[in-house]
């Protein structure tokens, strides 16, 4: 009998897989990308589970989960330093991977959705220079300019002064990169690099005019780290990020829409000035509180969108949540790589970024020149 | 009824439509013909909304464009704007599919239906799983057609007619795909819909429209049925080049032969 079972669910299985294959042919990709997707969900599952339980020291999860449990030999299984180790400095740091991996994969979709362009990425295009600017500018004039902000909005300061820095930029750069509906990709990347150079000179100034302790915070923040992961930074980070990422579903049909031209997107009954001025705030603020509680974390942003397109197409309905689940697994286990490769040291995990993504953005560039409207 | 009354239109400073005056009744194929630069597209998009009027008004079926939110502008007309680019892998049919955003309707079997008899009307039945950006113009032309068609699949919709501005929509088809698309156009408005269309190929248009508007450096020139708009006069007022017009026999249709012109 259950031999048969195993078959009967083998053929089953088969048969799935050709239903799948013949949509695809016909163009359609709704039920792979739903697959997909579940794929996802397991696999940040189990990256997030094993990202718990390696690191530098042993601690035994299960200990940790029956310690949560709180069954009656709660207090002998887990010692304080395991209980530490798990709750307070692995539990954050995975979960703040996960929200801020999920936020720049998004806000990369998002954008280049806005953009109609496959290569329109915050980190590229400058959007997280002005985010640094607006955080540096925080921790440097600090409490002389702003006490009355920290008093106000507290640990919140941060993130909010990235947010400001982040759309300011964004919106210079859709005034500039923008005529009359259509975005000049050549004038999107050159502005980029020239707001870029701008707010890292102003950073600059800023670093010159710091005082010690100010450069010391300034350069460990802008290193691009998870390492810092602590329940007060997903306090400050989690409520904007989860905020903005639930806003981007909703722009789904207005910015598979938009893939036609802004006209085209009106013509097909969409508030397009409306829509657009939700993406840029949404992606302001995603990538303003990223960059608030991680520093500088380069190409998640353009490499998780492109590779899902490739599998699932482009459709912004499966993209954006796709995008999410894959950002975060993807950040969690470049987290684990920079602090194993060289443990017990730890590598800034904007380096580990950097050499997965920017050979991979290359290879993108000599795949596709001429789909990319270069 | 699309009625244009007194419409003005000023684009980066300069005023390209004076103040001109058209109607487009449904059930009849209304072409707008002209030389480059004329203001036809440009008229065709302050039709559509996508362009706002410096003076005068757009109506469709009676309603001012002006209190019309792009949802309902959406359920009242389609517009095929001259070339699409799309820098995203999309397939036929994800385009296609684009046009029944306007329909809050889920993925249904019905809206399968009607993607699929909108590729098939445009002679692209089978490219359903093809990349757009891997298809010639003539054939990204008429996938967006598709897409138009999905959006506007019915002609009349709660007893109101509905339109399709269509900007060039033949421009860089091949004869024969010509014919199939202005064929469809004509279906569209015996069905009760109306056709509004910027055409070059004056022979296409007298064939099939059923009123054509000539225009010259923004301002309508003449209109009326082809036969009537298409004389050896307008020719030489409105393109400059002096030339016979001559009628087929049989139908009286007229057209003109570039053989017979002279500069």
């Amino acid at each position: 009998m259950p031999r048969s079972e195993a078959l009967d669910r083998g053929m089953r299985l088969t048969a799935f897989a050709a239903d799948i294959r013949a949509e695809w042919r016909s163009g359609n990709r709704a039920r792979l990308a739903g697959v997909v997707i579940v794929l996802l969900v397991v696999f940040a599952a189990a990256t997030f589970v094993s990202s718990i339980m390696t690191g530098a020291a042993d601690a035994s999860l299960s200990n940790v989960v029956r310690w949560l449990l709180g069954t009656s030999e709660a207090d002998q299984v887990l010692s304080v330093r395991d209980r530490i180790i798990i709750l307070d400095i692995r539990l954050p740091r995975a979960v703040l991977g996960m929200l801020v991996g999920a936020s720049l994969a998004v806000s990369g979709v998002v954008m280049q959705g806005l953009f109609r362009n496959p290569l329109a990425d915050p980190g590229l295009v400058g959007v997280s220079s002005g985010a640094s600017l607006g955080a540096v500018l925080l921790i440097v004039l600090g409490s002389a300019v702003f006490g009355p902000l920290f008093a106000l909005f507290g640990f919140y300061a941060l993130p909010i002064a990235a947010f400001v820095g982040g759309l300011v930029t964004t919106l210079l750069l859709y005034r500039i990169a923008t005529r009359g509906g259509q975005t000049s990709v050549a004038t999107l990347l050159l502005a980029g690099i020239a707001l870029g150079a701008l707010t890292g000179a102003f950073t600059g100034v800023l670093i010159f005019m710091a005082d010690d302790k100010q450069l010391r915070d300034v350069t460990f923040w802008g290193l691009g780290s998870l390492a810092g992961a602590n329940w007060t930074k997903i306090g400050a980070a989690a409520p904007i990020i989860l905020l903005s990422l639930a806003v981007t579903p909703f722009l789904a049909r207005g910015l598979n829409a938009i893939t036609l031209g802004e006209a085209a997107a009106f013509h097909m009954g969409i508030p397009v000035q409306r829509m657009k001025n939700i993406a840029i705030v949404s992606v302001a603020a995603a990538t303003g509180a990223s960059v608030a509680v991680s520093g500088g974390i380069g190409f998640v942003g353009i490499v998780v969108p492109h590779l899902l397109r490739l599998v699932i197409g482009p459709d912004h309905r499966y993209l954006i949540p796709a995008s999410a689940l894959l950002g975060g697994t993807l950040l969690i286990l470049a987290d684990m790589i920079a602090r194993t490769i060289a443990s017990p040291a730890e590598l800034p995990i904007g380096i580990v970024t950097a050499f997965i993504g920017a050979p991979f953005f290359l290879w993108i560039l000599l795949r596709g020149r001429t789909t990319m409207g270069l | 009824m699309i009625t244009v009354s007194n419409l003005s239109v000023r684009l980066g400073g300069r005023q390209v439509i004076h103040g001109i005056s058209l109607e487009a009744a449904p059930g009849a194929l209304t072409a707008i013909v002209g030389p480059n630069g004329c203001g036809k597209t440009t008229t065709l998009k302050a039709i559509s909304g996508e362009l706002a009027p410096e003076s005068g008004s757009v109506s469709i079926n009676g309603r001012n464009l002006k209190g019309l939110k792009p949802w309902e502008l959406a359920l009242k007309r389609g517009v095929l704007p001259q070339s699409t680019v799309i820098s995203f892998p999309f397939t036929v049919r994800e385009v296609v599919r684009l046009g029944l955003t306007a329909g809050a309707n889920a993925d249904t079997k019905a809206n399968d239906r009607i993607a699929a008899d909108a590729l098939e009307s445009v002679d692209l039945g089978g490219f359903a799983g093809r990349f757009y950006q891997e298809l010639s113009g003539g054939e990204q032309q008429r996938v967006q057609l598709a897409r138009v068609l999905c959006q506007i699949s019915n002609p009349v919709a709660d007893g109101e007619p509905r339109y399709l501005l269509l900007d060039e929509p033949v421009s860089s088809l091949d004869i024969r795909h010509q014919l199939t698309i202005m064929q469809l156009a004509r279906r569209f408005c015996e069905q009760g819909g109306g056709v509004i269309a910027v055409m070059h190929d004056l022979n296409l248009t007298a064939m099939f429209a059923d009123r054509m508007i000539m225009m010259k450096s923004g301002v309508i020139r003449a209109s009326g049925a082809p036969g009537d708009v298409l004389t050896d006069e307008t020719m030489e007022a409105v393109f400059g080049c002096r030339m016979q017009v001559s009628a087929m026999p049989a139908a009286g249709v007229p057209f003109v032969l570039p053989q017979t012109a002279t500069l």
